[in-house]
């Protein structure tokens, strides 16, 4: 049974998949449902298939920083849409002061490259149970 | 980090003992593990056939071309960046696109504007071809390229004549990359037998027009920096080389005129010997080849050039001061296996392109190891080598082997469409991960003699400064638009959409013209989608000027 649906892709431009498609895979394995969009998403593309595909979180591989520019626009296309649908980014790009500015923008959790599977699955955990049934 | 008796772990290497492409290995070789075969047909001297020694004859220079991937912002500003390296010591100029110029895409392109000139020089119209090379020698530098290859090739023509420099002197190379660009990042949108028909049309007319330019660059590295094997990485490329080679001798184009100017940009990760013998493999398959196979007569068409970058792959973003040592190494394996041409990743690629401290590295790395270490006194000084020698012979047969067992699988229009290379890269990627997980494959600073966060700082500094897009760039550009003649632009476009639409006329003198009458890479890729019945945009937020 699955435990939960993650959204994974990247944004933009940025073609580099490999993160994507690792994690897509980990995730799978971990026994999640991964809905893979692949390359080339816009922020209003993904809060449309968010909200179809009903996944319990959004993670975008970022391999470039692309990711500065379309992560408000996204958390605004989210609430605007009113979906309480966490967005997680991951990426050798993101430093520990990017973390830092993502979190404070309302970013659920951001993974930089030392990032172990364990932690990835562990937080997605997290974030699907905390939006099936909040924490007391 | 101590445990409690305060004796440190010692790391140790991955159990096992096979090459990364999984050959296995003898704890030490011998005599009896030399292969068979006569010396001049298997290895030959230095300089001549098959090559597996390299090009350079014995007693001739052993030098390279030094230079380093460059290209930032915009044309001005990455000219400055050229400058400096040539300041520093550079021997050539390696210039790479950003995302928008390698998708084929205008800077003012919705979609584009947050990756304007942030990982490339963004290059769109002739105009940027002036200012990116304004001042610079054209008939005394070496001009590589990692851009698309007509666009390329378009703009490179163009400014040689503005210049008042004969293009025939032109010398330098342009990457093709029609088979798996879809796959590996450089995403075109535009149809297998347009994509073909662009790497062969701009060769033709390289061959002719700027004949001592590499327009036939097969770019092996991207694939290999995707996770594949040595093996899978030179396979593929013969591949793809083997298919334009046939494309353009269907075309009756003579093979000894364009086959001397074909070259492989290769990878150097860091199996060292497993890379330095599929270096001098790919060598020898190629000539014999070129021979056998495809009757070349002229010697040169025999030797194929061969430049390479050390890998992206294997740099860190922990510890970065530790990819300095991974791209020294890997420089050094490249001159011992003797290329043309070596272009060092700095040691800040996992988080951005190069800058300049990373780039004065890289340069000088490269200088220590040509003036310092004495190892191009002597032609191929690993030859003979019986570990070496045994690796070479078998990975070229199973280069061979993986090379038949593709093209037996058909028509290479399939394999791509058909995804089946997609999911070789994907499957690569997933193999590298789990192996770096179950610690088969060793990183130091990743998943060996890690730090915590803290205290990685050498470097850091260096490493996390973010360019930004070139935002006004975009302005530059709508009012180019603006001033140019509208009327020859859209003409010279219906033109080239004509010519995709035909299946059978020259891409390039249309482009050209195109080039020449303002048009820009993004009105140019539309019209060649529109002629093969395909969206002008990808994105369907553009529509064609006409």
């Amino acid at each position: 049974m699955s435990v939960g649906r993650i959204l994974i892709g990247t944004l933009g431009l940025d073609q580099h998949e490999v993160g994507a498609v690792t994690v897509a895979r980990l995730l799978r394995d971990a026994g999640f449902e991964v809905v893979y969009t692949g390359r080339f998403n816009l922020p209003p593309g993904l809060v449309k298939t968010a909200g179809e595909e009903s996944v319990d979180v959004i993670g975008l591989s970022c391999h470039s920083w692309e990711y500065l520019h379309y992560t408000d626009e996204l958390l605004a296309g989210l609430a605007a849409a009113g979906l309480a649908i966490p967005v997680v980014l991951g990426g050798s790009v993101i430093t520990a002061a990017d973390r830092a500015t993502l979190l404070a923008k309302g970013v659920a959790a951001a993974f930089g490259p030392g990032a172990l599977p364990e932690d990835m699955i562990a937080t997605m955990r997290r974030l699907v149970s905390a939006g099936v049934a909040p924490p007391p | 980090m101590s445990d409690a008796a305060g004796v440190p772990a010692p790391p140790s290497a991955p159990q096992g003992r096979e090459t990364d492409s999984g050959l296995p290995l003898r704890p030490v070789y011998g005599p009896a593990d030399a292969p068979a075969g006569e010396y001049a047909e298997r290895l030959g001297d230095p300089g001549a056939y098959p090559f597996t020694r390299g090009r350079r004859p014995a007693g001739a220079d052993g030098g390279w071309i030094q230079r380093e991937l460059s290209g930032e912002g915009d044309s001005g500003r990455s000219n400055d960046q050229f400058r400096y390296l040539i300041a520093h010591g550079a021997t050539g100029l390696d210039v790479i696109g950003d995302t928008p110029t390698m998708a084929w895409m205008d800077p003012d392109h919705p979609v584009a504007a947050p990756a304007v000139g942030t990982q490339g020089v963004s290059l769109c119209c002739l105009q940027d071809w002036l200012d990116l090379y304004d001042g610079l020698p054209l008939d005394r530098l070496t001009l590589s390229h990692s851009v698309p290859a007509a666009f390329a090739v378009a703009g490179l023509y163009l400014t040689a004549r503005r210049r008042g420099v004969d293009p025939a002197l032109l010398r330098g190379s342009v990457v093709q990359a029609p088979f798996y660009c879809e796959d590996c990042g450089y995403a075109t949108h535009m149809p297998f037998e347009l994509r073909v028909r662009l790497a062969v049309d701009s060769i033709e007319f390289a061959s002719r027009a700027m004949p001592r330019f590499h327009a036939f660059l097969e770019d092996t590295y991207y694939i290999s920096d995707g996770g594949l094997d040595a093996v899978e990485e030179m396979a593929l490329g013969f591949v793809e080389i083997r298919h334009l080679v046939r494309e353009l001798v269907r075309r009756q184009v003579p093979v000894d005129r364009f086959a001397p100017r074909i070259a492989i940009l290769v990878n150097f990760r860091m199996d060292f010997f497993e890379e330095i013998a599929k270096i001098r493999a790919a060598r020898r398959l190629y000539a014999r080849m070129m021979r056998e196979e495809f009757g070349a007569a002229d010697p040169r068409a025999w030797a194929v050039n061969i430049a390479a970058h050390t890998s992206g792959l294997t740099l860190t973003a922990q510890q970065p001061v530790n990819n300095v040592v991974r791209g020294a190494t890997q420089a050094l394996g490249l001159v011992l296996a003797g290329v043309q041409g070596i272009e060092v990743s700095t040691f800040d690629e996992a988080f951005r392109t190069p800058s300049p401290e990373a780039h004065l590295v890289a340069l000088r790395t490269q200088q220590v190891i040509a003036l310092e270490t004495g190892v191009t006194r002597v032609a191929d000084p690993l030859g003979g080598s019986w570990y070496l020698e045994s690796l070479t012979a078998q990975l070229e047969h199973r280069m061979r082997e993986m090379i038949e067992r593709i093209e037996a699988m058909g028509p290479p229009e399939g394999l791509c469409d058909g995804k089946w290379f997609r999911a070789l890269f994907l499957d690569a990627m997933e193999r590298r991960a789990h192996q770096l997980n179950a610690g088969r494959l060793v990183q130091v600073g990743v998943n060996a003699q890690q730090m915590p966060e803290a205290e990685d700082t050498l470097l850091r500094d260096v490493t996390e400064r973010k360019i930004a897009p070139a935002a006004p760039r975009i302005e530059r550009l709508r009012a180019l638009r603006r001033e140019r003649d509208a009327g020859l632009v859209a003409t010279a476009l219906r033109a080239v959409c004509g010519a995709a639409e035909d299946r059978t006329t020259h891409l390039m003198p249309p482009l050209i013209a195109a080039t020449e009458a303002g048009a820009t890479i993004g009105e140019m890729a539309g019209a060649l989608r529109a002629g093969y019945g395909r969206p002008p945009d990808p994105f369907g937020l553009v529509s064609l000027p006409w």
